[in-house]
């Protein structure tokens, strides 16, 4: 069989855009109508996509109150685990894959939580493991700043590996239920953890059977070189922002060779851009759609998202008809900081202009089903993606567009399934299922 | 106050434990294997709760293994195998309308931020249905999965509790809507927090005169904390076998009860009195509970009853296998046993946990709450959607 591509749905209630709450045909406060969200994901099921991703932030931004009020998507949103098991027990494959951070929580209770949701979802969990952004999440948490940017790396490697021992505490078998004897399980399939590192004590075992999957699926974002070598070490989808085919292709096989030389196979790794799509039957028509998206999004709102993005800085008293100012290296994400003042170097962008062109959402491919798909395709083949984040931005509207129109598309070209073969999500991505460490006859199998 | 105290209709929480709360229920020939993790048979209890018009379900936990020897630890199916309470009623919360879920998160291990945001999250996703059950968390295995080695002391997490409680409720914006909050502290530091900050309060089964002081200390204590008494609504645990005539149950309960392993009877009372019974004779005294860091007012309670009764360690371990006060008979005794305590005990009503499922849910569902019902003691449907509305807590606001 040709090599076919994946398709996760990066799920945002109100819409990729910000602005999109705005369109006509939002209802209001998506972010916590649940019937609603359960009948997006429905629609991205019966599509066969093999995973939605909730992502999260765990505070309001600091931005100003003047884009802050304008702002749906993070203000009035549910929490990730809570809402993909109340998605679990409404549909029967897709995956379902939510943000946690390894900065503000502890191993003990996001092994257990994602085990929890991998039992309920019968084996379609999957933990996108970020170290967190900004201040307005530490002071959530007990702190005043943010975790320095290379302790929270270190911290994060160090969360998962106490999560992987938490997880493989009880072997596959160990669990006997013998009514007969009244043991529950073997005492030999029972392992405790017992960690002691820089960041985590932590004994087990933890107190849930092993996962369906064995282990959820680990999706991970790092783009700066301690964000990479995590993502390397660790990740099994790998998201990433480049929205330029050699950035793309950069970036693929960098981790490629991260993951090699954590001692991983290059397979072991699936890498997963961004992409959102407004498409229609005409080029006329999508462009149309995009354009009455993009009006929505506010000019503050969109100055205050580059503000937001350069580490929480204020771009109010520049003049806009001027260079983009260099800022110090906030704690923010490193990566994100380096991109946008590399494009505006290239570029020569002034203010106004960086901000005209997050109006006009660059990064947005619109167009013709066929032109979608030929985007995908020339990624796909081009080794820069073995499958898209696809981030709609104003529902129902343009995900309707995307199911309906380029998911046929892609299938008349043999790019993407018919429909699901397995149930889990380790079986739609092809990823195999870990052995556990610990068990005697896992160990001797790795 | 409200028309409910009129009518005296009572409250019932389901206490859903899907392995069964008697140790032994899990290997009943009808109950289904590894049912801590098996969403479908849970969503099915649920949903006999809910026809039945349960006020609510509730989903303890304990954040680790109990603290017991590997030999019972391995007979033991409740708590070694199930599923994370808050991502279990938010499952839940998709395939119910009415019921309300509460769930067990704990102050010492959880942050505030998680906290309220992840039942804030229940509580929309459910619309309006969600209650958080606070516990100060019990044992030392559980501090070892959080980088301590041994738990709080226990006047340490109790003023801890209480300003984590402070905190998660004052990121609740709409106080008129937040979740519901629970405790089950029966200590003295126990009975203050619950008094002051408890919408519900969960007691274990004694017998009446210990139930009514209890229910009078907590209603006096929420008055002194300028609350009105009655809106703590206090909901002492009641284990039901219900047959068509008292000698089925009987038979019934005396099966499950063949099938305990007598290490699991000590072993539960080591657990609950905190004390390491192991080189003492079993027709020996209880000593002195070390009121250690575990559950204080259980200690004290166990402590008492064997002094007032003059009971061995083996007299004990016996009635904690016999199923600690379970109520054995036919729909008609259990309902005479509710009205007693409603009526003599000023009880709001019970916290019902099932010894062995599914056969101790659908005695109680279809047996107990139809004579209630005739008796007028329960409601014949529900008559508001949310957690609230059922608790009759709305109207306390609105009075």
């Amino acid at each position: 069989m040709t090599r076919q591509l994946h398709l996760n749905a990066i799920y945002s209630a109100a819409g990729g855009s910000l602005g999109g709450w705005r369109h006509p045909e939002a209802p209001a406060r998506a972010g916590v109508d649940f019937p609603f969200i359960a009948e997006q994901a429905r629609k991205l099921e019966a599509s066969a996509f093999d995973a939605i991703f909730i992502a999260d932030l765990l505070a309001v931004p600091d931005s100003h109150p003047d884009v802050i009020e304008k702002v749906a998507t993070v203000n009035d949103s549910l929490e990730p685990l809570t809402v993909l098991s109340a998605l679990a027990a409404v549909t029967e494959r897709i995956g379902l894959i939510g943000t946690a951070s390894s900065t503000y929580n502890q191993p003990y209770t996001l092994a257990r939580a994602f085990a929890s949701l991998d039992h309920l979802s019968r084996g379609r969990a999957g933990w996108n493991v970020v170290t967190s952004l900004i201040d307005a999440e530490a002071r959530n948490f007990g702190a005043d700043s943010h975790l320095a940017h290379a302790d929270r790396y270190r911290r994060a490697d160090e969360f998962l590996e106490v999560v992987y021992g938490l997880w493989d505490s009880f072997d596959d078998d160990a669990f006997e239920w013998d009514a007969a004897t009244g043991r529950a399980f073997r005492e030999d399939g029972i392992h405790r953890l017992d960690h002691a590192g820089e960041f985590f004590r932590v004994a087990g075992p933890l107190n849930i059977a092993r996962a369906p999957q064995g282990r959820p699926v680990i999706a991970q974002a790092g783009a700066s070189p301690a964000g990479r070598d995590v993502a390397g070490r660790h990740g099994e989808l790998i998201f990433s922002g480049a929205s330029r085919l050699e950035d793309a292709t950069e970036y693929a096989d960098d981790l490629r060779r991260r993951a090699e030389e954590a001692g991983r196979d290059r397979g072991d790794i699936l890498l997963f851009p961004g992409l959102s799509v407004v498409v229609a039957p005409t080029r006329a028509e999508a462009e149309d759609r995009f354009s009455r998206i993009a009006d929505l999004l506010h000019p503050r709102v969109a100055l205050g998202d580059l503000e937001y993005w350069l580490g929480g800085v204020d771009l109010t008293g520049y003049d806009y008809d001027g260079p983009l100012p260099q800022f110090a290296q906030s704690n923010q994400s490193h990566s994100t900081q380096e991109r946008i003042y590399e494009t505006a170097r290239r570029e020569n962008l002034t203010i106004r202009q960086f901000v005209e062109r997050r109006l006009r959402a660059e990064h947005t491919v619109v167009g013709t089903p066929e032109e979608v798909a030929d985007h995908i395709q020339e990624w796909f083949e081009a080794g820069a993606a073995d499958g898209f984040n696809v981030s709609f931005p104003a529902l129902p509207g343009t995900l309707d567009a995307f199911v309906d129109l380029v998911v046929p598309e892609l299938r008349r070209r043999g790019l993407f399934r018919e429909h699901y073969t397995g149930t889990t999500l380790r079986e739609h991505l092809g990823l195999p299922r870990p052995a556990s460490r610990r068990a005697a006859v896992g160990a001797a199998a790795r | 106050m409200s028309t409910t105290q009129a009518t005296r209709q009572i409250h019932l929480v389901g206490f859903l434990k899907p392995a069964g709360e008697y140790p032994s229920g899990w290997r009943h020939p009808e109950a289904p294997r590894a049912a801590g993790v098996d969403f479908a048979f849970a969503a099915q209890q649920v949903q006999r709760l809910e026809a039945a018009l349960f006020d609510a379900v509730f989903v303890p936990d304990l954040v680790g293994l109990p603290d017991v020897r590997d030999d019972v630890l391995e007979r033991v199916a409740v708590v070694n195998d199930t599923f994370e309470p808050l991502t279990l009623l938010a499952a839940l919360a998709a395939v119910t309308d009415r019921i309300g879920l509460v769930g067990t998160a704990s102050t010492s291990y959880s942050s505030v931020a998680s906290l309220a945001a992840d039942f804030a999250s229940l509580q929309q996703l459910s619309r309006g249905r969600a209650g958080w059950n606070i516990v100060t968390s019990l044992n030392d295995t559980e501090a070892r999965n959080f980088g301590r080695d041994h738990h709080l002391d226990h006047g340490d997490r109790y003023a801890h509790a209480a300003a984590v409680v402070e905190e998660v409720t004052a990121r609740w914006a709409e106080q008129s809507s937040r979740p519901v909050l629970a405790q089950a502290g029966s200590s003295d530091a126990g009975r203050a927090l619950a008094a002051r900050v408890a919408d519900l309060v969960f007691v274990r089964a004694l017998p009446i005169a210990e139930t009514r002081e209890f229910v009078r200390d907590i209603r006096e204590r929420a008055v002194a904390s300028g609350r009105d008494g009655r809106d703590v609504i206090v909901l002492p645990e009641l284990s039901a076998v219900i047959g068509r005539t008292r000698a089925e149950a009987e038979d019934a309960f005396a099966a499950v009860r063949d099938l305990l392993d007598a290490r699991i009877a000590l072993a539960d009372l080591e657990y609950w009195t905190g004390t390491d019974l192991g080189g003492l004779p079993l027709d020996g005294p209880l000593p002195e509970p070390p009121l250690s860091g575990a559950s204080r007012g259980a200690q004290r309670e166990i402590y008492d009853q064997a002094r007032r009764d003059g009971l061995s360690i083996g007299d004990l371990a016996r009635l904690i296998a016999e199923g600690d006060g379970a109520v054995v008979g036919t729909a008609v005794d259990v309902a005479d046993h509710i009205e007693k305590y409603v009526t003599e005990a000023d009880v709001d009503g019970f916290t019902v946990s099932f010894p062995w499922l599914p056969a101790t849910v659908t005695g109680f569902t279809e047996g107990v709450v139809p004579e209630l019902q005739r008796r007028g003691l329960f409601r014949t449907h529900y008559e508001g959607s949310t957690i609230r509305d059922h608790l009759g807590l709305a109207q306390h606001q609105r009075a």
